[in-house]
Protein backbone atom coordinates (compact mmCIF):
# COMPACT_ATOMS: atom_id res chain seq x y z
CA UNK A 1 0.00 0.00 0.00
CA UNK A 2 2.85 2.63 1.42
CA UNK A 3 4.55 1.85 -2.13
CA UNK A 4 1.83 2.48 -4.27
CA UNK A 5 1.38 5.51 -2.41
CA UNK A 6 4.83 6.75 -2.99
CA UNK A 7 5.46 4.90 -6.63
CA UNK A 8 3.56 7.75 -7.82
CA UNK A 9 3.43 11.49 -7.12
CA UNK A 10 -0.35 11.84 -6.80
CA UNK A 11 -0.28 15.64 -5.60
CA UNK A 12 1.78 15.94 -9.07
CA UNK A 13 -1.03 14.06 -11.08
CA UNK A 14 -3.81 16.07 -9.69
CA UNK A 15 -2.15 19.39 -10.39
CA UNK A 16 -1.14 18.22 -13.85
CA UNK A 17 -4.62 17.85 -14.88
CA UNK A 18 -6.11 20.80 -12.85
CA UNK A 19 -3.47 23.06 -14.82
CA UNK A 20 -4.69 21.27 -18.07
CA UNK A 21 -8.15 21.28 -16.95
CA UNK A 22 -7.49 25.15 -15.92
CA UNK A 23 -6.85 26.42 -19.32
CA UNK A 24 -9.88 24.94 -21.01
CA UNK A 25 -11.87 26.24 -18.75
CA UNK A 26 -10.02 29.64 -18.64
CA UNK A 27 -10.70 29.78 -22.25
CA UNK A 28 -14.33 30.35 -21.38
CA UNK A 29 -14.90 31.48 -18.30
CA UNK A 30 -12.65 34.83 -16.84
CA UNK A 31 -10.60 34.90 -13.12
CA UNK A 32 -11.56 38.39 -13.14
CA UNK A 33 -14.51 40.33 -14.11
CA UNK A 34 -15.30 44.42 -14.42
CA UNK A 35 -18.91 45.21 -15.76
CA UNK A 36 -19.27 49.14 -16.03
CA UNK A 37 -22.98 50.50 -15.97
CA UNK A 38 -25.31 47.97 -17.41
CA UNK A 39 -23.32 45.53 -19.39
CA UNK A 40 -22.34 48.75 -20.51
CA UNK A 41 -18.58 47.53 -20.55
CA UNK A 42 -17.37 44.39 -19.76
CA UNK A 43 -13.54 43.54 -19.35
CA UNK A 44 -13.18 39.38 -18.81
CA UNK A 45 -9.73 38.93 -17.36
CA UNK A 46 -7.52 36.24 -16.83
CA UNK A 47 -4.43 35.16 -18.30
CA UNK A 48 -5.26 32.47 -20.68
CA UNK A 49 -7.99 35.02 -21.84
CA UNK A 50 -8.13 38.83 -21.64
CA UNK A 51 -11.19 40.43 -23.49
CA UNK A 52 -13.00 43.48 -23.53
CA UNK A 53 -16.44 44.09 -24.51
CA UNK A 54 -18.13 47.08 -25.28
CA UNK A 55 -22.15 46.38 -25.95
CA UNK A 56 -21.96 43.65 -28.44
CA UNK A 57 -18.25 44.17 -29.76
CA UNK A 58 -15.29 42.62 -28.30
CA UNK A 59 -11.56 43.58 -28.52
CA UNK A 60 -8.44 42.18 -28.12
CA UNK A 61 -5.15 43.42 -27.69
CA UNK A 62 -2.65 42.27 -29.97
CA UNK A 63 -0.01 42.48 -26.79
CA UNK A 64 -1.84 41.16 -24.39
CA UNK A 65 -2.95 38.12 -26.65
CA UNK A 66 0.71 37.40 -27.09
CA UNK A 67 0.72 37.13 -23.18
CA UNK A 68 -2.41 35.50 -23.43
CA UNK A 69 -0.41 32.94 -25.41
CA UNK A 70 2.78 32.56 -23.20
CA UNK A 71 0.41 31.92 -20.28
CA UNK A 72 -1.30 29.01 -22.23
CA UNK A 73 2.11 27.63 -23.50
CA UNK A 74 3.51 28.04 -19.97
CA UNK A 75 1.03 26.41 -18.60
CA UNK A 76 0.87 23.73 -20.88
CA UNK A 77 4.24 22.54 -20.63
CA UNK A 78 3.70 22.61 -16.68
CA UNK A 79 0.51 20.20 -17.03
CA UNK A 80 2.17 18.10 -19.26
CA UNK A 81 5.36 18.01 -17.49
CA UNK A 82 3.80 17.50 -14.23
CA UNK A 83 1.99 14.41 -15.62
CA UNK A 84 5.04 13.03 -17.01
CA UNK A 85 7.15 14.00 -13.03
CA UNK A 86 4.14 11.75 -11.66
CA UNK A 87 4.49 8.79 -13.16
CA UNK A 88 8.21 8.71 -12.93
CA UNK A 89 9.13 11.09 -9.65
CA UNK A 90 12.42 8.43 -8.69
CA UNK A 91 14.34 8.61 -12.36
CA UNK A 92 17.30 10.56 -12.32
CA UNK A 93 15.76 13.65 -14.27
CA UNK A 94 12.57 13.82 -12.59
CA UNK A 95 13.40 16.36 -10.06
CA UNK A 96 13.88 18.67 -13.01
CA UNK A 97 10.37 17.99 -14.52
CA UNK A 98 9.19 18.58 -11.55
CA UNK A 99 10.66 21.83 -10.66
CA UNK A 100 10.06 23.00 -14.44
CA UNK A 101 6.36 22.80 -13.51
CA UNK A 102 5.11 23.40 -10.29
CA UNK A 103 6.15 26.67 -10.31
CA UNK A 104 4.52 27.92 -13.39
CA UNK A 105 0.66 27.65 -11.72
CA UNK A 106 2.01 29.63 -8.80
CA UNK A 107 3.77 31.97 -11.19
CA UNK A 108 0.65 32.55 -13.08
CA UNK A 109 -1.59 33.76 -10.14
CA UNK A 110 0.95 35.88 -8.56
CA UNK A 111 1.05 37.93 -12.08
CA UNK A 112 -1.79 38.10 -13.01
CA UNK A 113 -2.90 39.24 -9.38
CA UNK A 114 0.31 42.06 -9.79
CA UNK A 115 -0.70 43.19 -12.74
CA UNK A 116 -4.38 43.48 -11.95
CA UNK A 117 -3.19 45.54 -8.62
CA UNK A 118 -0.75 47.52 -10.82
CA UNK A 119 -3.65 48.45 -13.35
CA UNK A 120 -5.78 49.33 -10.46
CA UNK A 121 -3.33 51.30 -8.99
CA UNK A 122 -2.41 53.45 -12.23
CA UNK A 123 -5.83 54.26 -13.07
CA UNK A 124 -6.68 55.44 -9.66
CA UNK A 125 -3.03 57.56 -9.90
CA UNK A 126 -3.22 58.55 -13.61
CA UNK A 127 -6.49 58.95 -14.47
CA UNK A 128 -8.08 59.47 -10.69
CA UNK A 129 -10.42 56.75 -11.59
CA UNK A 130 -11.16 54.36 -8.98
CA UNK A 131 -11.61 50.86 -10.14
CA UNK A 132 -12.92 48.46 -7.64
CA UNK A 133 -11.19 44.78 -7.14
CA UNK A 134 -13.80 43.13 -5.31
CA UNK A 135 -17.29 44.30 -4.96
CA UNK A 136 -18.87 48.04 -6.62
CA UNK A 137 -18.00 51.40 -6.52
CA UNK A 138 -19.29 53.99 -8.47
CA UNK A 139 -15.88 56.21 -10.38
CA UNK A 140 -16.59 59.53 -11.84
CA UNK A 141 -13.88 60.39 -14.39
CA UNK A 142 -13.75 63.65 -16.86
CA UNK A 143 -14.17 63.41 -20.53
CA UNK A 144 -10.59 64.68 -21.60
CA UNK A 145 -10.77 67.69 -24.09
CA UNK A 146 -14.92 68.18 -23.03
CA UNK A 147 -14.43 70.54 -19.76
CA UNK A 148 -17.09 70.03 -17.47
CA UNK A 149 -18.40 67.28 -18.60
CA UNK A 150 -17.75 64.46 -16.67
CA UNK A 151 -19.05 60.17 -16.53
CA UNK A 152 -20.33 58.63 -13.59
CA UNK A 153 -20.60 55.48 -13.64
CA UNK A 154 -21.22 52.16 -11.13
CA UNK A 155 -18.31 49.57 -11.79
CA UNK A 156 -18.69 46.29 -10.48
CA UNK A 157 -15.51 43.68 -10.11
CA UNK A 158 -15.08 40.55 -8.68
CA UNK A 159 -13.04 37.08 -8.81
CA UNK A 160 -14.35 34.25 -10.39
CA UNK A 161 -14.54 30.90 -9.49
CA UNK A 162 -12.37 29.38 -12.26
CA UNK A 163 -9.81 31.63 -10.07
CA UNK A 164 -10.44 29.31 -7.26
CA UNK A 165 -9.38 26.35 -9.49
CA UNK A 166 -6.17 28.20 -10.31
CA UNK A 167 -5.44 28.30 -6.89
CA UNK A 168 -6.40 24.38 -6.04
CA UNK A 169 -3.46 23.90 -9.18
CA UNK A 170 -1.27 25.95 -8.07
CA UNK A 171 -1.74 24.34 -4.33
CA UNK A 172 -1.55 20.99 -5.75
CA UNK A 173 2.05 21.62 -7.66
CA UNK A 174 3.45 23.03 -4.46
CA UNK A 175 2.03 19.82 -2.25
CA UNK A 176 3.64 17.47 -5.49
CA UNK A 177 6.85 19.30 -4.54
CA UNK A 178 6.63 18.85 -0.89
CA UNK A 179 5.50 15.38 -1.52
CA UNK A 180 8.16 14.61 -3.66
CA UNK A 181 10.64 14.47 -0.78
CA UNK A 182 8.49 11.62 0.42
CA UNK A 183 8.99 9.89 -3.10
CA UNK A 184 12.60 10.34 -2.93
CA UNK A 185 13.24 9.55 0.57
CA UNK A 186 10.74 6.29 -0.29
CA UNK A 187 13.31 5.31 -3.22
CA UNK A 188 16.50 5.38 -1.42
CA UNK A 189 15.28 3.56 1.71
CA UNK A 190 13.74 0.70 -0.79
CA UNK A 191 16.99 0.52 -2.33
CA UNK A 192 19.07 0.07 0.75
CA UNK A 193 16.73 -2.62 1.83
CA UNK A 194 16.98 -4.18 -1.24
CA UNK A 195 20.17 -4.46 -1.99
CA UNK A 196 21.78 -7.73 -1.69
CA UNK A 197 24.54 -8.08 0.97
CA UNK A 198 27.85 -7.93 0.23
CA UNK A 199 30.10 -11.04 0.63
CA UNK A 200 33.25 -9.64 1.22
CA UNK A 201 36.19 -12.27 1.17
CA UNK A 202 37.49 -13.50 3.72
CA UNK A 203 41.14 -13.25 4.59
CA UNK A 204 42.59 -15.64 6.79
CA UNK A 205 45.16 -14.93 8.99
CA UNK A 206 48.50 -14.70 8.75
CA UNK A 207 50.41 -16.68 11.32
CA UNK B 1 50.19 -22.04 5.35
CA UNK B 2 51.96 -23.82 2.23
CA UNK B 3 53.57 -21.36 -0.58
CA UNK B 4 50.95 -22.95 -3.10
CA UNK B 5 48.03 -21.85 -1.09
CA UNK B 6 49.74 -18.52 -0.22
CA UNK B 7 49.53 -17.67 -4.01
CA UNK B 8 46.18 -18.91 -4.70
CA UNK B 9 44.86 -16.60 -1.58
CA UNK B 10 46.48 -13.78 -3.38
CA UNK B 11 44.87 -14.28 -6.39
CA UNK B 12 41.41 -14.79 -5.01
CA UNK B 13 42.51 -11.15 -2.94
CA UNK B 14 43.26 -10.08 -6.91
CA UNK B 15 40.32 -11.34 -8.47
CA UNK B 16 37.84 -9.63 -5.87
CA UNK B 17 39.91 -6.29 -6.04
CA UNK B 18 39.79 -5.95 -10.34
CA UNK B 19 36.39 -7.33 -10.20
CA UNK B 20 35.62 -4.20 -7.76
CA UNK B 21 37.45 -2.37 -9.92
CA UNK B 22 34.81 -2.84 -12.84
CA UNK B 23 31.77 -2.58 -11.04
CA UNK B 24 33.15 0.97 -9.62
CA UNK B 25 34.34 2.05 -13.22
CA UNK B 26 30.60 0.73 -14.81
CA UNK B 27 29.28 2.69 -11.80
CA UNK B 28 30.94 6.13 -12.97
CA UNK B 29 30.09 5.43 -17.12
CA UNK B 30 26.26 4.98 -15.79
CA UNK B 31 26.28 8.12 -13.31
CA UNK B 32 28.06 9.91 -15.94
CA UNK B 33 25.54 8.81 -18.63
CA UNK B 34 23.01 9.51 -15.43
CA UNK B 35 24.23 13.34 -15.28
CA UNK B 36 23.73 13.49 -19.61
CA UNK B 37 20.69 12.58 -19.41
CA UNK B 38 19.82 15.02 -16.35
CA UNK B 39 21.22 17.88 -18.57
CA UNK B 40 20.23 17.21 -21.61
CA UNK B 41 16.57 17.16 -19.54
CA UNK B 42 17.33 20.36 -17.72
CA UNK B 43 18.48 22.37 -21.26
CA UNK B 44 15.55 20.94 -23.14
CA UNK B 45 13.70 22.67 -20.63
CA UNK B 46 15.24 25.78 -20.23
CA UNK B 47 15.03 25.75 -24.52
CA UNK B 48 11.26 25.21 -24.07
CA UNK B 49 11.01 28.08 -21.26
CA UNK B 50 12.95 30.71 -23.79
CA UNK B 51 11.23 29.45 -26.49
CA UNK B 52 7.66 29.61 -24.46
CA UNK B 53 8.17 33.23 -24.06
CA UNK B 54 10.01 34.76 -26.62
CA UNK B 55 8.15 33.16 -30.40
CA UNK B 56 5.39 34.36 -28.92
CA UNK B 57 6.27 37.94 -28.48
CA UNK B 58 8.62 37.92 -31.73
CA UNK B 59 5.58 36.68 -33.64
CA UNK B 60 3.73 39.99 -32.60
CA UNK B 61 6.44 42.38 -32.66
CA UNK B 62 6.91 41.08 -36.26
CA UNK B 63 3.06 40.87 -37.10
CA UNK B 64 3.03 44.67 -36.31
CA UNK B 65 6.30 45.90 -37.19
CA UNK B 66 4.54 48.46 -39.79
CA UNK B 67 2.36 49.83 -36.63
CA UNK B 68 3.52 49.03 -33.19
CA UNK B 69 0.90 51.62 -31.94
CA UNK B 70 -1.69 49.10 -33.17
CA UNK B 71 -0.21 46.50 -30.84
CA UNK B 72 -1.35 48.16 -27.88
CA UNK B 73 -4.50 49.95 -29.17
CA UNK B 74 -6.65 48.01 -31.69
CA UNK B 75 -7.55 49.66 -34.87
CA UNK B 76 -11.13 49.28 -34.45
CA UNK B 77 -10.61 50.80 -30.55
CA UNK B 78 -9.69 53.66 -32.09
CA UNK B 79 -12.76 53.56 -34.57
CA UNK B 80 -15.03 53.39 -31.39
CA UNK B 81 -13.39 56.03 -30.06
CA UNK B 82 -13.67 58.51 -32.60
CA UNK B 83 -17.52 57.56 -32.93
CA UNK B 84 -18.10 58.74 -29.56
CA UNK B 85 -15.67 61.85 -29.70
CA UNK B 86 -14.61 62.74 -32.85
CA UNK B 87 -17.99 64.27 -34.33
CA UNK B 88 -18.70 68.14 -34.72
CA UNK B 89 -21.32 68.20 -31.60
CA UNK B 90 -21.06 69.63 -28.46
CA UNK B 91 -16.67 70.19 -27.91
CA UNK B 92 -16.23 67.50 -30.43
CA UNK B 93 -17.95 64.78 -28.52
CA UNK B 94 -20.16 63.92 -31.00
CA UNK B 95 -23.33 64.71 -29.14
CA UNK B 96 -25.76 67.19 -30.56
CA UNK B 97 -28.03 69.34 -28.48
CA UNK B 98 -31.56 67.57 -28.52
CA UNK B 99 -34.20 70.24 -30.18
CA UNK B 100 -37.64 71.16 -28.99
CA UNK B 101 -40.59 69.97 -30.78
CA UNK B 102 -44.41 70.88 -30.63
CA UNK B 103 -45.85 73.27 -28.23
CA UNK B 104 -44.98 72.69 -24.19
CA UNK B 105 -48.45 72.10 -22.42
CA UNK B 106 -49.00 73.33 -18.29
CA UNK B 107 -50.97 71.87 -15.85
CA UNK B 108 -52.02 74.86 -13.34
CA UNK B 109 -52.99 72.47 -10.75
CA UNK B 110 -49.97 70.51 -10.35
CA UNK B 111 -47.73 73.53 -11.83
CA UNK B 112 -46.25 70.61 -13.96
CA UNK B 113 -45.31 70.99 -17.82
CA UNK B 114 -44.47 68.95 -20.56
CA UNK B 115 -42.06 69.50 -22.82
CA UNK B 116 -41.13 67.25 -26.29
CA UNK B 117 -37.12 67.19 -27.76
CA UNK B 118 -35.90 64.68 -30.52
CA UNK B 119 -32.76 63.44 -29.67
CA UNK B 120 -30.58 61.59 -32.14
CA UNK B 121 -28.39 58.77 -31.18
CA UNK B 122 -24.81 59.55 -32.09
CA UNK B 123 -23.15 56.64 -30.98
CA UNK B 124 -22.93 53.61 -33.44
CA UNK B 125 -25.12 51.40 -30.76
CA UNK B 126 -28.78 51.59 -29.55
CA UNK B 127 -29.39 53.34 -26.03
CA UNK B 128 -31.92 53.56 -23.40
CA UNK B 129 -32.32 56.91 -22.17
CA UNK B 130 -32.84 55.18 -18.90
CA UNK B 131 -33.30 58.99 -16.82
CA UNK B 132 -32.54 62.80 -17.27
CA UNK B 133 -32.83 65.44 -14.65
CA UNK B 134 -31.82 69.22 -15.07
CA UNK B 135 -32.33 72.61 -14.05
CA UNK B 136 -34.52 74.81 -15.66
CA UNK B 137 -33.44 78.58 -15.42
CA UNK B 138 -34.45 82.09 -16.47
CA UNK B 139 -32.90 83.00 -19.32
CA UNK B 140 -33.09 86.59 -18.82
CA UNK B 141 -32.39 86.67 -14.80
CA UNK B 142 -30.34 83.92 -14.53
CA UNK B 143 -33.67 82.95 -11.70
CA UNK B 144 -34.38 79.43 -11.11
CA UNK B 145 -37.55 78.27 -12.02
CA UNK B 146 -37.50 74.49 -11.12
CA UNK B 147 -36.41 71.14 -12.34
CA UNK B 148 -37.28 68.62 -15.22
CA UNK B 149 -36.92 64.82 -16.05
CA UNK B 150 -37.74 62.61 -18.16
CA UNK B 151 -41.46 60.58 -17.82
CA UNK B 152 -40.19 57.52 -18.77
CA UNK B 153 -36.81 55.51 -20.45
CA UNK B 154 -36.32 55.83 -24.06
CA UNK B 155 -34.59 53.40 -25.95
CA UNK B 156 -33.28 54.78 -29.36
CA UNK B 157 -31.48 52.57 -31.90
CA UNK B 158 -27.66 53.69 -33.29
CA UNK B 159 -28.30 56.57 -35.22
CA UNK B 160 -31.90 57.29 -34.69
CA UNK B 161 -33.95 60.03 -33.84
CA UNK B 162 -36.17 59.30 -31.02
CA UNK B 163 -38.72 61.93 -28.69
CA UNK B 164 -38.33 62.67 -25.08
CA UNK B 165 -41.05 64.13 -23.17
CA UNK B 166 -39.53 65.99 -20.25
CA UNK B 167 -41.58 66.80 -17.42
CA UNK B 168 -40.76 70.30 -14.97
CA UNK B 169 -42.69 71.23 -11.88
CA UNK B 170 -42.54 74.91 -11.70
CA UNK B 171 -41.28 76.16 -7.76
CA UNK B 172 -43.25 78.88 -5.65
CA UNK B 173 -40.49 81.11 -6.29
CA UNK B 174 -40.69 80.47 -9.75
CA UNK B 175 -44.58 81.47 -10.41
CA UNK B 176 -43.97 84.68 -8.26
CA UNK B 177 -40.88 85.49 -10.76
CA UNK B 178 -43.22 84.45 -14.22
CA UNK B 179 -45.72 86.99 -12.35
CA UNK B 180 -43.33 89.52 -11.47
CA UNK B 181 -40.93 90.12 -14.12
CA UNK B 182 -42.83 88.20 -16.99
CA UNK B 183 -45.85 89.30 -16.16
CA UNK B 184 -47.03 90.24 -20.03
CA UNK B 185 -45.09 87.23 -22.00
CA UNK B 186 -46.71 84.29 -23.64
CA UNK B 187 -43.93 82.30 -23.81
CA UNK B 188 -40.84 83.11 -21.49
CA UNK B 189 -37.24 82.14 -22.78
CA UNK B 190 -35.63 79.74 -20.30
CA UNK B 191 -32.01 77.73 -20.56
CA UNK B 192 -32.58 73.80 -19.78
CA UNK B 193 -29.14 73.27 -18.01
CA UNK B 194 -26.86 70.68 -15.38
CA UNK B 195 -28.35 67.75 -17.25
CA UNK B 196 -27.29 64.69 -16.17
CA UNK B 197 -28.35 61.76 -18.60
CA UNK B 198 -28.26 57.98 -17.56
CA UNK B 199 -27.32 56.20 -20.85
CA UNK B 200 -27.21 52.41 -20.32
CA UNK B 201 -26.15 53.09 -16.51
CA UNK B 202 -23.74 55.67 -17.23
CA UNK B 203 -24.43 58.74 -15.87
CA UNK B 204 -22.98 61.52 -18.37
CA UNK B 205 -22.63 64.70 -16.61
CA UNK B 206 -22.96 68.09 -18.52
CA UNK B 207 -21.78 70.89 -16.03
CA UNK B 208 -22.19 74.81 -16.70
CA UNK B 209 -21.80 76.04 -20.06
CA UNK B 210 -21.94 72.51 -21.73
CA UNK B 211 -25.49 71.77 -23.57
CA UNK B 212 -27.20 74.34 -22.38
CA UNK B 213 -30.69 73.78 -24.08
CA UNK B 214 -32.41 76.72 -24.87
CA UNK B 215 -36.31 76.64 -24.67
CA UNK B 216 -39.57 78.60 -24.38
CA UNK B 217 -41.81 77.91 -21.75
CA UNK B 218 -45.39 78.98 -21.16
CA UNK B 219 -45.52 81.56 -18.99
CA UNK B 220 -47.52 79.44 -15.85
CA UNK B 221 -49.23 83.16 -14.51
CA UNK B 222 -51.10 83.43 -17.84
CA UNK B 223 -52.43 80.34 -17.89
CA UNK B 224 -53.98 79.67 -14.22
Amino acid sequence: MNSILTKFNWFALAGGITTLLLIAVSLVYPWWQLTVGDDLLTVDASPINMNLGFLDSSFTIPFIWALNMISILSLLASGITMLIYSIIPRKSYSKHLLDFGYKKPLYTILFFAIGLVATTMICQTVLNFSIPLIGSTTSTLSIPFVSGMTLTVLLSAGFQWSFLLAAVAAGLCIAARIYHKKVAHAESSVSITAAPEAVSPSIPATR
Amino acid sequence: MTCSERVLITRKIDSSFTNHKTHESSILVSESKRWGKMNKVRLLLTLVTIAIVVVPLVGMVLAYQDNLVDLFIPPEMTEMAEDFFGGEGIDGSGIEPPTMVGEPEYNAATRTFSISFQFENPFPMDITIKSLTGNIECAEHRFHLGVASISEPVSIDAGETGTLTVLGTWTLEAISHFESEHGDEELVDAVLLDLVVDISGLQLELGQGNMEQSIQVPNPSLME
